[in-house]
């Protein structure tokens, strides 16, 4: 060893209960290194973590920070020490404007004990220079998209001097563009000596970004090893303990009817919303059997889309026309979708897709309740069977249908998701990112899933952010810029250059 | 494909039929732990009765607390605010809050007097009318609630002021006494049931809640309607996402609230033979206070119909008790509020499955 680490855990383990949830793990971080951290959920990712950020204070094993030891009460203390953590829920105050979170509990003063703003913002103004970002600092943090959140987040971390960065799934919420941006702040600090340890399912970004990868499961090391010379295979071998070839699936059937017709669709809403995106001018048709994706960059308009056509979103007039099973489609919301066959899985799994807090089995038949009841009474056996069977038929790990979704993993959690939609008994899916946050054996088996319902001559619409995914396991590709279609582009020619092109609407395609 | 079982990541045991009636044992203690922290009021509600028990004053060898009559008593003086906490748990489970319905009792209470004494109506018309008067009342304040979307705490703010204002007009701002008998301004005599009893043992007030309460248990564990209450509490953009009629259910606890509250207005009317529209001033804080040490959280979303009985009872014999023993009334209030603070801060300690 050259150099000393700026991080060095030695033989950490914790456990909850009878869980091992960390073993024996050995972990280190270099100055200018970024360490990518992989595992599937439940390997073990959130615990080390949270043991290095100080949220863990008790634990066995060793950390040494610069060559010292270490022994976090609190995050405050982690956070003195030089340690910082970006987590997937930012943590910054909707309320209050970039420098105001950015010094939040450590405001500078004048003379007289008032904040000095002025000096608040200039510095909240350096800070993001050397990331590269050109925000003005007295912009409403809620105002900003996710990206820049992310910068002001990452910029308070430099104000308080860290040395090293965790990043949980940081891209988890990005467009494609924003993490290109992401990707030059994480060069920049790089070179700046900052040690990163970076989380993400995703390993396109893996290859491009990290200098290390450690692989965890079941709460060990599975391996580290050098993402220049490893395969990707490799990789998701160490991770899965098993080969994962055929993770996307092939093979796909002829598509049949036009299930879904939309012509001209646009939405003017009745008080405009900043950062929504509503339709302005969309033509597509999903037939019956076909997965059709939905590309565009982050504020193209894909949510407003899939809630347009949920009748979830906001109220305004709506322009254009839309047909299921060829007849006129106008919904007036969710439960006049639904009646008409069409469901929805959101993107905001844990804020629009679930109580945590309730059962598995509360959330899996809250919207099929009619078809379980008597005269408005809940038929027990019948919703039992029910739970019990959609829960096999998804393959849900769940310790029983009565545990509270908050226990489950993220692909689980997405599961329950799909079980409740899928127990409307849907002819059309409308799908917004079905995999975020979704470890890689879990989306191996959601893909498998979406070809299984398109064989039984289910439409599907899935809007991702994920290009490799679109491109895998879609029919199609519309691609949408500012709320209208620019490209529709069927399998064989859907590149990641021309999705990329039309969605930057540099190279306008009609849809049609 | 390459993998033999795609199924295989799926290491669950096998699903195991499901049983007839699956009995469910606490078999750990964190199951014993968490029953008991389901069942907090109820434990609490068993304690206070035998700490009642040891404490009370003993007249010519008889326990007092114990004796029948002062058990009776126990549950009528508590059947009023009881009745309106069955309600407030619906709109509480929603993640809402109700304060007109202390307000809209001095109103049906003013109602019932007026419509029988001055109008000279008979009591069927009468109740019918005032326990629709509550019910459109519960139900324009839920509309507002889920039409404007403003909160249930301004919107209910501002019914109770609407309610009071009502309740004076109406009465003239005077209290109404109501007489029995068969002659112009006077009630039929049936009204004074209220404050009797059945066989000189169950006060019909106390039957009345004793039956709400049963109903509304009833109502919370096997109905659709429940879910959705639940899910809306829980979280209500994926209660919407996933169907369920939000607005309709939203406006439809808030009905039952109203007429709750109404309901409690008659019984009130009967009890004191007179309708005042200052009566129930206050009681939608000891509702809340009901719910609250009945272990349903104010956030939505969880708890339980029994907690709320078993809180208003809490509550009653706290009252009787510390009454019984000659304790002053102020010490009363501030028992009270700290058995609401003990209560809240247990739902705190209970752990969270992890």
């Amino acid at each position: 060893m050259t150099e000393r680490p700026l991080v060095r855990m030695t033989g950490i383990g914790k456990r909850f209960g009878g869980v091992h949830a960390c073993r024996d793990i050995d972990l280190t971080v270099r100055a200018g290194e970024v360490h990518a951290l992989l595992g599937e959920n439940g390997a073990g990712k959130s615990t080390l973590i949270n043991i290095l950020s100080g949220v863990i204070t008790e634990y066995d094993g060793a950390i040494e920070v610069e060559g010292r030891p270490v022994s976090f009460g609190g995050p405050a203390d982690a956070q003195r020490a030089g340690i910082a953590t970006i987590h997937q829920e930012l943590d910054l105050v909707a309320g209050l404007s970039i420098a105001e979170n950015m010094f939040l509990g450590r405001e500078p003063r004048t003379r007289l004990g008032t904040v000095d703003t002025r000096r608040m913002r200039r510095q909240a103004t350096e800070h993001l220079r050397t990331l590269g970002a050109d925000l003005d600092p007295r912009r409403l943090v809620g105002s900003l998209r996710v990206g820049e959140q992310q910068l002001v987040e990452i910029g308070r971390a430099l104000s308080l001097d860290a040395r090293v960065l965790i990043m949980d799934e940081p891209t988890a919420a990005l467009a494609d563009a924003e993490v290109e941006r992401l990707f030059a702040t994480i060069a920049e600090l790089r070179r700046a000596g900052v040690g990163i340890v970076y989380i993400s399912h995703r390993m396109a970004e893996i290859e491009v970004v990290a200098d290390r990868v450690t692989v965890l499961r079941n709460g060990g090391v599975a391996g580290t090893v050098d993402p220049k010379t490893a395969t990707r295979d490799d990789i998701i071998q160490l991770m899965v303990g098993r080969s994962v070839d055929a993770l996307y699936g092939e093979g796909r059937n002829e598509p049949g009817e036009v299930l879904l017709d939309v012509r001209g669709l646009a939405v003017t809403p009745r008080r405009p919303t900043p950062g929504r995106t509503e339709p302005a001018g969309v033509d597509l048709t999903v037939r019956s059997g076909e997965i059709v994706g939905l590309a565009g960059l982050m504020g193209a308009g894909r949510t407003e889309l899939l809630e347009t056509l949920f009748g979830a979103g906001g109220s305004g007039r709506r322009d254009g026309e839309v047909t299921v099973d060829g007849r006129p489609y106008r919904p007036h919301g969710p439960r006049s979708a639904l009646a008409r066959g069409v469901a929805f899985v959101p993107e905001d799994r844990r804020g629009a897709g679930l109580m945590l807090e309730h059962s598995v089995s509360d959330n899996v038949v809250l919207s099929a309740l009619s078809s379980l009841t008597t005269f408005g009474l809940v038929r027990r056996q019948a919703l039992r069977r029910t739970v019990a069977g959609q829960l096999s038929a998804l393959a849900v790990k769940a310790a029983s249908p009565a545990v509270a979704t908050a226990t489950l993993s993220g692909g689980n959690q997405q599961k329950i998701v799909f079980a409740k939609q899928l127990l409307t008994r849907p002819r059309l899916l409308l799908l917004d990112e079905p995999t975020r946050g979704v470890d890689i054996g879990a989306k191996a088996e959601i893909y498998r899933l979406l070809h299984q319902l398109a064989d039984t001559g289910m439409a599907i619409l899935l809007a991702s952010s994920e290009l490799p995914e679109l491109l895998s396991i879609c029919d199609r590709v519309v691609v949408l810029h500012r709320g209208r279609t620019v490209a529709a582009l069927p399998r064989a020619s859907a590149t990641q250059q021309a999705i990329l092109a039309a969605a930057n609407g540099d190279d306008v395609k009609e849809a049609r | 494909m390459n993998s033999p079982n795609p199924t295989a990541v799926a290491e669950a045991p096998p699903e195991t039929p499901p049983r007839r009636r699956p009995i469910r044992l606490p078999r750990d203690r964190h199951a014993i732990v968490d029953s008991f922290f389901r069942f907090q009021s109820l434990f609490g509600l068993v304690a206070v009765f035998v700490i009642a028990i040891a404490v009370s004053p003993v007249r010519n060898g008889e326990n007092v607390f114990l004796s029948s009559g002062n058990l009776a008593n126990i549950v009528r003086a508590v059947s009023e605010i009881g009745i309106i906490a069955v309600g407030m748990t619906f709109v509480i489970l929603i993640g809402g809050i109700d304060l007109s319905v202390g307000a809209v009792l001095g109103l049906a209470a003013v109602g019932s007097a007026t419509l029988m004494v001055d109008s000279g109506l008979g009591i069927l018309p009468t109740v019918l009318i005032v326990l629709f008067i509550g019910t459109a009342f519960g139900a324009t304040q839920g509309a507002i609630v889920a039409r404007i979307g403003i909160q249930s705490f301004i919107v209910t703010l501002a019914g109770l002021q609407a309610a009071r204002g009502i309740a004076r007009m109406w009465s003239g701002g005077l209290g109404i006494p109501i007489a029995y008998g068969d002659g112009p301004q006077e009630a039929p005599e049936a009204f004074s049931m209220l404050s009797g009893s059945i066989n000189g043992v169950l006060p019909v007030p106390a039957l009345l809640f004793l039956a709400i309460g049963v109903g509304a248990l009833l109502v919370l564990r096997t109905t659709a309607f429940a879910r959705h209450v639940y899910a809306i509490g829980g979280n209500e953009k994926a209660a919407r996402l996933s169907g369920v009629p939000v607005r309709r259910v939203r406006i439809a606890v808030f009905a039952i609230s109203g007429l709750l509250a109404a309901l409690a207005g008659i019984i009130h009317a009967g009890q004191l033979n007179q309708g005042s529209p200052n009566d129930g001033a206050g009681y939608e804080l000891d509702a809340i206070a009901a719910v609250v040490i009945g272990g349903t959280s104010l956030a939505g979303g969880s708890g339980s119909m029994g907690g709320t009985i078993a809180g208003a009872l809490l509550l009653g014999i706290l009252n009787n008790i510390l009454a019984l023993n000659n304790i002053d009334a102020n010490v009363q209030l501030v028992v009270k509020g700290l058995v609401i603070v003990a209560a809240a801060a247990l739902q705190k300690l209970r752990p969270r499955i992890a």
